[in-house]
């Protein structure tokens, strides 16, 4: 064990000792900087409803929006914005709770859009790990240890797993640094408004960031371990790449172009959204259930990890 | 146990329908230097990568210190350090950092072990400094370290002298010679070119489109008692007078070509003629010996630098 802890650790450090991985990170704290600095512009994100004339702020707000809303009519670009805003403006007032200000947490929360760029980055790597051996020449050294294929390969998706994880981490934590710095702390515990079947909802900001997140993993665990299996058996990092953001990308619409069939429901994309079957929503296609997905997923990734492995244990190791 | 460090039996692979390795068996015995010489395509590293499992075999087994390449790849490959090919390090990490990568692959390799190879192939200047600035050269070094990490008892090398310069290559032949001597350490070496590790070895094997033809025992040329044959070129003048003494003191058959004295003859043999010039007035300028025998041989049976 202590050895594969090793082989992790050398993985890991090959992964980040590269300025093209710290450039990654780079790009990515200047996204977040520039959402929260784009954010901050935006006025009714820095509203404040922290004095006692929380109230009147809210009745102007919606005398604002409801005019905003009759000048514009039905068809107004923000209709529907602006009616969900003027809907919960209300039910603040209904239920006599005093709203919570835009704080860093809201921010981390908005944030859960970043995961898709932690997923193209995940499959940067995952799709480097093993090609780039073979590029290098570099694996012909790393296969002559006494370590078993088997134990060196799974040393490397560990590590894009950690890798995953810590970009993961960096996207939270920095961005609630940001979100401290834009909008300053906000309350304790914040809440806010979501829809689910039964209407609004007052419910925390945090029990919402959990699941947001969660869910997006899904699809980046599924896609990284798909680049790791099609680098593996090419040992070409490009075309991982290309394929598994093509896929990422395109997942929906193969999946909507295919809906009239009855296999479409096995297709990945179909099932990598498990929010589908959260109170509010309702599954891509009829018939489709938690549990069905979640066995079309652990199929998927068996099939990926076992093509790879194969592959892996029995190449010859020769001239690129 | 006995004496073979390293032992293939019957060793064949195919690749396609072609088949590169037609049934190499030999052995090599711990502290023997072996030379595996022939042209390019004949199939040396091809053979080093099954060594080491790089490559399955189609046929055959090798066998280090006993134990199986194929059925116990572990505990073979624990015994070998190798280089197979170019000396491919990451480019940027360090030399040091590359080697501590090694070093974690493998259980018990201290610091210390780790400065004492790098002292062995004279990289201390140079370790701290990313392996994407080393020269070819500083690369072969970085890969003869990282193969010497774990006190194998058999060391591969597919030919490192590629990119050495003359001082380099002697170097290598210093520590592989004392490796072999002191340390009891079996080293396989691959060249293209005898000349250039024939100083180094003991024995040599000549492959060739995949067949070992011949394997050879080298004199070393300190403890010859066999006839060793020399070819000498000597600056004198008078050539003319220098001949008649070769001919009528030592009945050789010499000739001049190049303005230099040509002949064959046994190493030994090269003061007692010295002297007999010297005594006859000729002035001598130069002498130098070339041990030519395995190189004409290598060359009759390699013939043209071929494959197929
Ligand atoms: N992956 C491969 N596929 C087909 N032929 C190969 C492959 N690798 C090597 N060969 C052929 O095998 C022969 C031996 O190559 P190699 O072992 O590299 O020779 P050497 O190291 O002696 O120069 C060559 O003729 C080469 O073309
Ligand atoms: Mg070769």
């Amino acid at each position: 064990m202590n050895n594969f802890f090793k082989l992790v650790y050398n993985e890991i450090t090959k992964i980040y000792i590269r300025k093209s991985t710290w450039a990654m990170y780079i790009i990515l704290a200047a996204i977040i900087i520039g959402v929260g600095f784009l954010s901050n512009i935006d006025e009714l994100s820095s509203k404040q409803y922290s004095d006692d004339n929380w109230r009147e702020t809210l009745e102007e707000e919606n005398q604002e929006l409801t005019e905003e809303i009759e000048n514009a009519g039905e068809d107004g670009v923000f209709y529907d914005y602006n009616s969900r805003l003027v809907e919960e403006n209300n039910y603040y007032l209904e239920n006599d709770i005093q709203p919570d200000g835009y704080g860093a947490m809201q921010f981390v929360l908005e944030n859960q859009l970043l995961l898709s760029v932690v997923s193209l980055l995940t499959i940067i790597i995952a799709a480097g790990i093993v090609a780039n051996e073979f590029r290098w020449g570099t694996i012909k050294l790393l296969l002559i240890r006494p370590i078993t294929r088997t134990k060196a390969l799974l040393s490397k998706y560990v590590a894009v797993i950690l890798f995953a994880f810590f970009t993961l981490l960096f996207v939270l934590v920095f961005s609630y640094i940001i979100g401290l710095i834009f909008f300053g702390f906000g309350s304790l515990n914040p809440h806010m408004l979501v829809t689910d079947g039964n209407g609004l909802q007052y419910v925390s900001v945090i029990s919402e960031i959990i699941p947001a997140y969660g869910f997006k993993l899904v699809n980046l665990v599924m896609m990284a371990t798909f680049a790791f299996a099609i680098s593996t058996i090419f040992r070409n990092s490009a075309l991982a790449i290309g394929l598994a953001i093509f896929l990422m990308m395109a997942g929906n619409q193969i999946v909507l172009f295919f809906s009239d069939r009855d296999w479409a429901k096995y297709i990945l994309f179909a099932n990598t959204d498990l929010s589908q079957y959260t109170a509010g929503s309702s599954p891509m296609i009829e018939g489709m259930t938690l549990g069905f997905s979640i066995t079309v997923l652990v199929v998927y990734y068996v099939l990926f990890m076992a093509v790879a492995w194969a592959f892996f244990k029995i190449r010859d190791v020769a001239g690129q | 146990m006995s004496n073979v460090a390293m032992e293939l039996q019957d060793v064949r692979k195919s690749i396609g329908k072609k088949e590169i390795i037609k049934g190499l068996t030999f052995s090599i015995y711990k502290g023997e230097v072996f030379g595996f010489i022939g042209p390019n395509g004949a199939g040396k590293t091809t053979t080093i990568r099954m060594m080491v499992g790089l490559m399955q075999l189609s046929h055959g087994d090798v066998l280090i210190r006993g134990k199986s390449i194929k059925h116990d790849f572990k505990n073979a490959i624990r015994e070998v350090g190798a280089i197979v090919e170019n000396p491919e390090m990451y480019p940027f990490m360090t030399g040091w950092q590359n080697l501590m990568h090694y070093a974690r692959m493998i259980p018990g390799i201290s610091k210390e072990r780790i400065q004492e190879v790098i002292k062995l192939v004279g990289l201390e200047k140079a370790i701290k400094e990313k392996v994407g600035k080393y020269s070819l050269g500083m690369r072969q070094r970085l890969g003869i370290a990282q193969a010497l990490l774990h006190k194998p008892s058999v060391l591969i090398l597919d030919e490192p002298t590629n990119g050495l310069d003359p001082a380099g290559i002697r170097e290598i032949r210093q520590y592989i010679r004392r490796l072999a001597e002191e340390e009891n350490v079996a080293v396989i070496i691959s060249s293209h070119l005898l000349s250039e590790i024939e100083l180094m070895c003991d024995r040599i094997g000549i492959i060739k489109n995949g067949e070992l033809i011949a394997t050879q025992t080298v004199q070393d040329s300190t403890t010859s008692e066999t006839k060793n044959i020399t070819q000498v070129s000597m600056q004198v003048t008078p050539m003319d007078r220098a001949i008649e003494v070769l001919k009528t003191d030592h009945t050789l058959d010499a000739k001049s070509q190049d303005e230099a004295l040509i002949f064959q003859t046994e190493k030994e043999k090269i003061p007692d003629i010295v002297r007999s010039l010297v005594q006859q007035d000729v002035a001598i300028y130069q002498v130098n010996s070339t041990k030519s025998s395995l190189e004409d041989k290598f060359f009759d049976l390699i013939g043209e630098n071929t494959i197929e």
